[in-house]
């Protein structure tokens, strides 16, 4: 490797994810989970009683709940200690539900973002912009244009705040109840932050909007709250990037996505995900889609020791379309087992699950998926694709599709290949004069090249540029 | 409920069994310790996702399904020239220390509940010994159950550079009025060096059966184990077809077929490990499933850290012929070589609207149209059989089956 790549290797990955910063909080619960700390997070929002109760209750399902440790091959969680995690660290800045001017954020704050690159992105290509640094968003706006068509783009705890009954009404609910899976209980209990996005009826929100999570302090987690409640014929893509220093103690992210398409709406939610690589990233995303609506999830897992990620899609009207497009890359030390899930509850729905893994260096990648069909679920269709490339004899890639069709007026089909690098691809770009490593870089993109074209050309270049920077060094 | 099967069970029921078989001292031991076993094993793996148990073996009464004293059958057994196809007892004479070497050897008699309950309880079963470079025509053998429940132990010895082909078919005799039966069968086949085996079933048991099955090869070097499994009969099938592959540039190909109606349940699945250098592992399997019955497929193609230069492939298909039907199916694969060419694919639909259209085009008449395409349907499963009986066997059941849909 040249020093000109060492160089760019550590200019990149350390300051632009790995940088540390002073830990400074204005306010910080101890490490572990009681009712105590529960209602001190609460009170320390300042939150109404329904929204205590609520966590109450998700603490309760919590314990009683076992850990999931049966999944044929699953990630090991033996290290997730709930009680050594820190779950709420409120930054030390004035404004509750985030400024609306980089400018008046702390210096060290500020200066975590320049160099992620938001306050940059969101001048060119954004509609609006969410900034969440330990527990809570700091900053948060949004183009007036959007707000007078009535478009709400705001922190998940001012919207608790100012919007009570639509989050009284969508919040843990119809979609994600606590009782969904151990680590929805516990995002439940002791959720803290994330966006609240509402695009009224008709309204295209025509550029995306952004929301990028960090974090930065030892032994946290973090747990924030997405709902997306998309009216009638409206239209968002809501983007979220994700990263944070790596420590030699784990830290856990188990965030919450919730999604409600209403009729002949479209929804978009990507992510690109760069956690380091001491996370554990559980997280629990489901979209509720209603007839002729769309849906549409495009995920990169980059980053994290293991990731466990399953989006869910309930096509629950008419006429309902999923699409689910997922990269997972895995480096040395990493399990990242992602997938897909899809209900097909209605006539005439189509789902569409293209997934593409890369694991080297020992790094392990599992396709897991589930597809139900329900009876009376007439003329839908789905049909999954997963292509592995693996780099070396250290790595595993595993594909565990499940199919359950209980309608047989369908069209269901899977398919799925793994293979290594084409020996035969990679001379004839070198004959073309290119060296072994510019050749294999070129196959990865071109073989991710069906994410990429669906993220905007800014994430599209950062999500080659990390991939490129995981590859560095490792080839040739 | 379900596991408390062996609570009825004593070790002198199992060791009247051994005797009246007069085995020796160590096959008695084995099925001693299997029932001693019962009490730690789990069932065989079933799949199992959010809300939903595939196929619930707990739900199974075993303590009523199974009558240790009452295993009455038929047995035919037709050797071809220079294979010897005995019965226990015969090859317990004539090869004592080769039955010894090999039994239990590529299946663990502890590996599962149900092998345990088998291991203890099995009152018949065949060994075929195939000797080092013979080249065989087809061995047939025709397992009649006749009484409430019966436990079939199949075991075949394929020494170097022969071949052979077998074709073993399960059935219910006419007499008997049992309200359910239990059938149980394992197969192990020990592929030497070079040699070639082909094992075909069908099984055909009545409509008032559980059946558990499992049939796993073990191949030595260059050897080629290939499997054919059609189910056609039974109330419950959980059956797994499976090859170690441990030799290098050993082989295997598995191939099922089943055709399940009225309200059977079959679970059915094939797994190949490869576990050494240049083997190759096809797995083609293709069903139809009419009125309420419901399938269950898993296929594993798993290719171990050693085993460069891999081929390996899964086929599945289901046609489903009703509303009511329903099929689940879960093909995996477990990569650790990156010297590998996998791949693998599932469908589920109907029969295909253009080509009924077609075929009423050419006014053919649209049940028989249906018939004729689910005929065809299973037409490359059928060519992949080598042995004739099997196929006009199998063929039969299929029309059979066609025969008695209802418009």
């Amino acid at each position: 490797m040249s020093s000109e790549q060492d160089h760019l290797k550590e200019t990149d990955t350390e300051a632009r994810f790995g940088f540390k910063k002073e830990q400074q909080s204005a306010f910080q619960t101890e490490k572990g989970l009681t009712e105590e700390t529960i209602r001190l997070i609460s009170e320390d929002k300042d939150e109404p009683d329904w929204m205590l109760d609520r966590r109450l209750r998700a603490l309760r399902q919590f314990h009683e709940m076992p850990m999931p440790t049966d999944w044929p091959g699953q990630p090991d969680l033996s290290e997730v200690d709930i009680d050594e995690i820190v779950p709420y660290i409120r930054p030390d800045i004035d404004a509750r539900g985030g400024v609306d001017d980089w400018e008046d954020l702390p210096e060290e704050i500020q200066d975590t973002f320049d160099k992620l690159g938001i306050p940059e992105a969101e001048k060119n290509a954004l509609s609006g912009v969410g900034a969440q640094y330990e527990s809570e968003i700091v900053y948060q706006n949004m183009q007036e244009q959007w707000e007078e068509k009535g478009v709400i783009f705001c922190d998940m705890d001012k919207a608790v705040q100012e919007y009570p009954d639509l989050v009284e009404e969508y919040f843990m609910t119809k979609c994600v109840p606590p009782s969904d899976n151990k680590f929805a209980a516990l995002h439940g209990a002791v959720w803290s932050g994330g966006s609240f996005v509402y695009v009224p009826e008709g309204v295209t929100v025509e550029m995306p909007v952004q929301a990028y999570f960090r974090m930065n302090s030892e032994g946290m987690g973090q747990f924030e709250h997405t709902l997306i409640v998309a009216e009638e014929n409206s239209e968002v893509h809501y983007i979220e990037g994700c990263s944070a220093p790596k420590y030699s103690a784990f830290n856990l992210h188990s965030g919450c996505v919730e999604v409600f398409v209403k009729d002949g709406a479209h929804v978009q939610y990507s992510t690109v995900q760069n956690w380091s690589k001491n996370t554990y990233n559980l997280n629990t995303k489901r979209a509720i889609v209603e007839r002729d609506a769309t849906m549409e999830w495009v995920s990169g897992s980059m980053g994290s020791k293991a990731t466990m990620l399953y989006p869910c899609t309930i096509l629950k009207g008419p006429g309902a379309t999923d699409n689910h497009i997922t990269i997972a890359f895995a480096g040395e030390g990493q399990d990242i087992d992602t997938g897909a899930k899809v209900y097909h509850n209605a006539p005439n729905t189509k789902s569409t699950i293209e997934s593409k893994s890369i694991s080297k260096d020992g790094g392990r990648t599992n396709y897991r998926g589930l597809v139900h069909i329900a009876d009376g679920a007439e003329d839908s269709s789905t049909s999954v694709e997963c292509d592995a490339l693996m780099f070396d004899n250290e790595s595993t890639s595993d594909t565990m599709p499940y199919m359950e069709i209980e309608e047989s007026k369908v069209d269901v089909a899977h398919e799925a290949t793994v293979g290594k690098i084409g020996d035969e691809d990679v001379f004839y770009l070198q004959s073309r004069g290119l060296d072994d490593d510019d050749a294999k870089q070129m196959i990865v993109a071109g073989f991710i090249e069906p994410i990429t074209e669906e993220l905007p050309i800014e994430y599209a270049v950062e999500l080659n540029r990390l991939i490129e920077l995981e590859m560095e060094g490792s080839l040739g | 409920m379900s596991k408390q099967v062996h609570r009825t069970l004593s070790e002198s029921q199992v060791t009247a069994i051994s005797e009246e078989l007069n085995e020796p001292d160590w096959l008695r031991e084995l099925r001693l310790d299997a029932l001693q076993s019962l009490d730690e094993l789990e069932f065989p793996d079933v799949i199992q996702t959010p809300g939903r148990t595939w196929t619930d073996l707990s739900k199974l009464d075993f303590e009523a399904l199974v009558d240790p004293e009452g295993a009455l059958e038929q047995k035919e057994r037709v050797a071809p020239e220079g294979v010897e196809v005995l019965s226990f007892a015969e090859a317990l004479e004539a090869h004592e220390s080769l039955v010894r070497e090999h039994f239990g050897s590529v299946v663990d008699p502890q590996e599962n509940y149900l092998t345990a309950l088998q291991t203890a309880l099995f009152t018949t079963g065949t060994v075929i010994y195939v000797p080092e470079g013979v080249e065989a025509q087809a061995a047939t053998i025709r397992t009649t159950m006749a009484g409430q429940s019966l436990f079939n132990y199949t075991l075949i010895i394929a020494e170097q550079s022969s071949s052979v082909t077998i074709l073993e078919r399960q059935e219910t005799a006419e007499e008997g009025e049992f309200d359910e039966r239990y059938y149980s069968g394992i197969v192990e086949l020990v592929a030497g060096e070079n040699s070639y085996v082909q094992y075909g079933s069908l099984q055909d048991l009545t409509e008032n059966t559980y059946n558990y099955g499992l049939k796993r090869a073990d191949t030595d070097t260059y050897a080629t184990a290939n499997w054919i499994d059609c189910n056609v009969g039974s109330r419950l099938t959980k059956t797994s077809v499976e090859t170690v592959l441990s030799g290098e540039a050993s082989e295997s190909q598995i191939v099922g077929a089943f055709y399940g109606h009225d309200d059977q349940h079959f679970d059915v699945d094939a797994r190949v490990w490869h576990e050494n250098e240049h083997t190759t592992a096809d797995l083609v399997t293709r069903g139809v499933i009419d009125d309420e019955a419901r399938s269950v497929y898993e296929g594993v193609q798993d290719v171990g850290r050693e085993a460069w230069n891999t081929s390996s492939y899964q086929r599945e298909n289901t046609l489903m012929l009703s509303d009511e039907s329903e099929a689940d199916a879960s093909p995996k694969l477990i990569i650790n070589n990156h010297d590998t060419e996998a791949s693998h694919s599932a469908t589920v639909g109907q029969v295909d609207e253009e080509d009924l259209f077609y075929m009423k085009s050419r006014s053919v008449d649209e049940h028989l149209a249906k018939n004729m395409l689910v005929s065809g349907f299973f037409v490359p499963v059928l060519e992949e059989i080598e042995v004739e009986e099997l196929r006009e066997d199998l063929n039969g059941r299929i029309q059979d089956r066609l025969a008695q849909r209802t418009a």
